[in-house]
C-alpha cells in the first residue's frame, strides 16, 4: 500500500513537471506580453517607447527566454514562492485567496444541494422502474442534464431578472453592501446566490441522479437482491438497505473526482453572473498575460486533479475489500 | 442462435437463398441496431441530427440571397452555392456588377432570365435593404428587431436575420461535432489501443501524456494556436477541440484493451505470428469498438458544447461567422432581445440533447447486460 502511495506519488510530480511546462511553454508564446497587452487597452497612443520596454522587461524577467524563466519559476515555487501578479501587484498567493470564497460558496452548497436532492430522486427512479411518472423524471433529467449551463443560465436570467425583476443581475453584493448590517449583508449575499447556485446546481443534479440510478439498476438485477425478496423483505428495506448500501462505492470515488470542479469553478457561468471567483480570475489573467497567476492557477488545478484520482483510486480501494493495491 | 422467423419487406417474391450453412446468429451490429431502432427517444433523436443534415445540407436554399437556379444570358446558374465557397460564384455576376443583389440585377440586364428563389430572402452576413425583393421592407434594426412575418426568429441590432444566421450556423454545429470527433477519436483509440495493449513503459508515457491534455484548458490552447496560425478560422478551433477531447477515449478504450490483450484469439493470432500493429487494428478493435462508441457520441455532444461556449465567450471564429454561440453572445450583452437568446439557445440544447440521446441509445443497444429494461 506503501509503496503504491509512494509511486503514484512520484509519477504525480513527474506528469506536474510535465503539465507546467507545456503550459509555461504555451502561454510564453501567445503573443503580447502583460506589458504591452495592459497598456495598449488603457490608452492606444500611450504606448511604451521600446527602449523603455525594455528596462521594464528586464525588471520583471521578461526578457529571458521562456526555458531560462520556467526554470526560474519553478525553483521559486519550489521555494514556497508563487511570484507577483502583474496586473494586480499584488502576491499570486493572495489574490487566489481572495478569490476562492466567492467560488467554494457557490461550489459547495450545490455539491451539497445536488446530492441531497439527487439521492431520493435516483432511488426513487429506481422503486418506480419502467413506470410513466419515472419516464417522465428520467427524461427531465436527461432534458436538464443536455442543457448547457451558458443557456440555462440565460434562460433564467431573462425570465427571473428581465421578466420579473425577482433577482439582480450580477456580482455578489448590491452597491450599497458596505452600509449594511451584518444581517443584511448575509441576506443580500444569499441573494445574490440563488440563480448561479440553481445552474452549478441543475447540471451536477442531472448527473448525479442519472449516476445513482445507473448504479442502483446494476444492483438491483443481482442474486442477492432477490434472495432478500424471496424471503420477504419488505420494498423499501430492499431499495436502501441491501442494495443502495451496495451503490456507495462507485459514488464515493465519484466524490474524489469532483474535487477539482469545487475549487476551480466555471469560467462561463462566472463570467455570465460577474462572480469575483476562480474562473473569471482564470479569464481575466490569460486576457492580461498575468503569466505568475496563470501558472499559479493551472498548478493548483493540476494539483487537484491528480489528487482526486489518486483519491478516487484509494477511496475505491478503503471501501471495496476485493480491491488491493500492492 | 436462429435468425428469427420475420422476414423484411421486399424478398417476399426473390427465392429464397440456398443455404450453404447452418442458418448464421444475426450479427453483432445487425442485433445492436435491431435494438437501437426499438428505442423510441434514440430513434428520434437519430432522426433529427438527419434532419440537421438536411438542414445544413439546403441552407442556402431554405435562406438566403442568392438564386438556386437561374437562367441569365443563355446560361444555367447555381449562384447559390457561393454560401458554401466563396469561390463558387460564377465571376460572370461579378463582372456584371450584381454587387450581390440578384433580384433587380436579374431582370434589369438580361429580361430574358428566370431563376428559382430561396424560401426566404434573408442573408446570414448582411442586412436586407428596402426594396430588395418585392414587397418586402427593410430589415429593422436595434431593439426593433422583434420576430415578424419577414424575420421569423427576429434580428439583430444590426439587422441581420436571426433565422438565416441560425440555418447556415447549423453547419458550424454538424461540423464542429463529427470533425472534432474524429480527430479525438482517432488520437484517442490509437493512444489507448497501443497503450492498453502493449503496456509496460508504453503504457506508462502514453497514460502520462493523456493526464498531461487533460489538465491544460482548452481556453489556453486556443489562445496559443491563434499565436501560430494567422487567421483563425473554424477548421482550426475543430482541430484544437478534437486534440484535447479524446482523453475520456483514450482511457476507455485502454481499459477494453487491456481486458481483451489475454484472450484465446489474440493468444491465437500472436501465435500464428501475426504483428502486434496488425492484431490491435484487425483483432482487437472491432472488439472493442462498440464500447468506445458510447463515449465518442457523448464526445459530438460535448465539442459541440465547447464550440458554442467558446464562441460565447467571444474566441471562436472570427465574424462573418454564424454560430449558435455567436449569436448567443450578442444576446447577452441584451438581455431584452429575447429571441437572441431563445432561438439560438433552444437550438444548441436540442442538438446536445440528440446527441446524447443517441449516445444512451447506443450504451443500451450494444451492453447486453441494459438491453432488457427493468429485468
Amino acid at each position: 500500500m506503501l509503496n503504491y502511495l509512494v509511486r503514484r506519488l512520484f509519477i504525480g510530480a513527474l506528469t506536474l513537471l510535465l503539465i507546467t511546462f507545456v503550459i509555461f511553454a504555451l502561454i510564453r508564446n501567445i503573443p503580447g506580453t502583460p506589458l504591452t497587452v495592459a497598456i495598449s487597452e488603457t490608452d492606444p497612443s500611450r504606448k511604451l517607447n521600446p527602449a523603455d520596454l525594455e528596462r521594464i522587461s528586464k525588471t520583471y524577467g521578461l526578457d529571458k527566454p521562456w526555458q531560462e524563466a520556467y526554470v526560474l519559476w519553478l525553483g521559486n515555487v519550489l521555494k514556497g514562492d508563487f511570484g507577483q501578479s502583474f496586473s494586480r501587484k499584488k502576491p499570486v498567493t493572495t489574490i487566489i485567496a481572495e478569490r476562492i470564497g466567492p467560488t467554494l460558496l457557490l461550489s459547495l452548497t450545490s455539491i451539497v444541494l445536488a446530492y441531497v436532492l439527487a439521492i431520493p430522486l435516483g432511488l426513487y427512479a429506481t422503486a418506480r422502474s419502467g413506470k410513466f411518472d419515472e419516464r417522465l423524471t428520467s427524461l427531465g433529467l436527461y432534458m436538464l442534464y443536455s442543457l448547457p449551463a451558458f443557456v440555462g443560465a440565460l434562460l433564467l436570467l431573462l425570465l427571473l431578472y428581465q421578466k420579473l425583476h425577482w433577482f439582480p443581475l450580477i456580482g455578489m453584493t448590491s452597491d450599497d453592501y458596505e452600509s449594511l448590517t451584518t444581517w443584511e449583508k448575509m441576506r443580500d449575499i444569499g441573494w445574490h446566490c440563488v440563480l448561479p447556485v440553481t445552474c452549478y446546481t441543475y447540471i451536477s443534479l442531472a448527473y448525479d441522479a442519472r449516476f445513482i440510478r445507473a448504479n442502483m439498476a446494476e444492483v438491483i438485477r443481482q442474486d442477492y437482491i432477490r434472495t432478500a425478496r424471496a424471503k420477504g423483505v419488505g420494498p423499501l428495506r430492499v431499495l436502501f438497505v441491501h442494495a443502495f448500501r451496495n451503490t456507495l462505492i462507485p459514488l464515493v470515488t465519484q466524490i474524489g473526482l469532483t474535487l477539482p470542479a469545487l475549487l476551480s469553478g466555471s469560467v462561463i457561468l462566472e463570467r455570465i453572473f460577474s462572480w469575483p471567483g476562480m474562473g473569471s480570475l482564470f479569464f481575466d489573467s490569460i486576457g492580461e498575460r498575468d503569466y505568475p497567476t496563470i501558472m499559479g492557477l493551472t498548478l493548483m488545478f493540476s494539483v487537484l486533479t491528480l489528487a482526486g484520482q489518486l483519491l478516487a483510486d484509494l477511496l475505491y480501494a478503503a471501501v471495496d475489500p476485493r480491491v488491493g493495491y500492492s | 442462435m436462429v435468425r428469427a422467423a420475420t422476414s423484411t419487406s421486399g424478398s417476399v417474391d426473390a427465392p429464397p437463398p440456398v443455404p450453404e450453412t447452418a442458418h448464421h446468429s444475426r450479427g453483432f451490429w445487425a442485433e445492436a441496431w435491431r435494438q437501437f431502432r426499438r428505442r423510441k427517444l434514440a430513434m428520434a433523436a437519430f432522426c433529427s441530427v438527419w434532419f440537421l443534415v438536411v438542414v445544413a445540407l439546403l441552407a442556402p436554399a431554405i435562406a438566403g440571397t442568392k438564386p438556386i437556379v437561374c437562367r441569365y444570358k443563355g446560361e444555367l446558374y447555381f449562384p447559390a452555392l457561393a454560401y458554401f465557397n466563396e469561390s463558387w460564384e460564377n465571376p460572370i455576376f461579378f463582372n456584371d456588377k450584381f454587387r450581390k443583389i440578384y433580384p433587380k440585377n436579374l431582370k434589369k440586364k438580361d429580361p430574358e432570365s428566370w431563376a428559382v428563389w430561396p424560401l426566404f430572402y434573408q442573408d446570414p452576413f448582411r442586412r436586407i435593404k428596402e426594396g430588395e425583393w418585392e414587397g418586402q421592407p427593410e430589415n429593422p434594426s436595434g431593439d426593433q428587431g422583434a420576430p415578424n412575418k419577414y424575420n421569423l426568429f427576429g434580428t439583430n441590432q444590426q439587422g441581420i436575420d436571426v433565422f438565416a444566421q441560425m440555418v447556415h450556423g447549423t453547419t458550424i454545429a454538424l461540423l464542429v461535432g463529427f470533425v472534432s470527433m474524429g480527430i479525438a477519436s482517432l488520437i484517442g483509440i490509437t493512444f489507448g489501443a497501443v497503450a492498453g495493449y502493449l503496456g509496460g513503459w508504453a503504457d506508462m508515457v502514453l497514460s502520462r501524456i493523456t493526464e498531461v491534455v487533460m489538465c491544460v484548458p482548452t481556453l489556453i490552447l486556443i489562445l496559443a494556436l491563434l499565436a501560430i496560425v494567422e487567421k483563425t478560422t473554424i477548421w482550426h478551433i475543430m482541430a484544437v477541440i478534437g486534440c484535447t477531447g479524446w482523453t475520456s477515449i483514450a482511457r476507455l478504450a485502454r481499459a477494453e484493451f487491456l481486458k481483451l490483450r489475454d484472450s484465446d484469439f489474440v493468444i491465437a493470432a500472436r501465435a500464428l505470428g501475426v504483428g502486434w500493429p496488425r492484431i490491435i487494428f484487425r483483432h482487437v478493435l472491432p472488439n472493442a469498438l462498440a464500447p468506445v462508441l458510447v463515449p465518442i457520441t457523448f464526445g459530438i455532444a460535448s465539442a459541440i458544447l465547447t464550440e458554442s461556449s467558446l464562441s460565447f465567450l467571444g474566441f471562436g471564429a472570427p465574424p462573418p461567422n454564424p454560430s449558435w454561440g455567436t449569436l448567443l453572445n450578442s444576446g447577452r450583452d441584451n438581455m431584452h432581445l429575447w429571441w437572441l437568446i431563445v432561438f439560438p439557445g433552444a437550438a444548441i440544447f436540442l442538438a446536445v440533447l440528440a446527441y446524447n440521446l443517441i449516445g444512451e441509445g447506443l450504451q443500451e443497444a450494444t451492453d447486453p447486460r441494459l438491453r432488457d429494461p427493468g429485468r
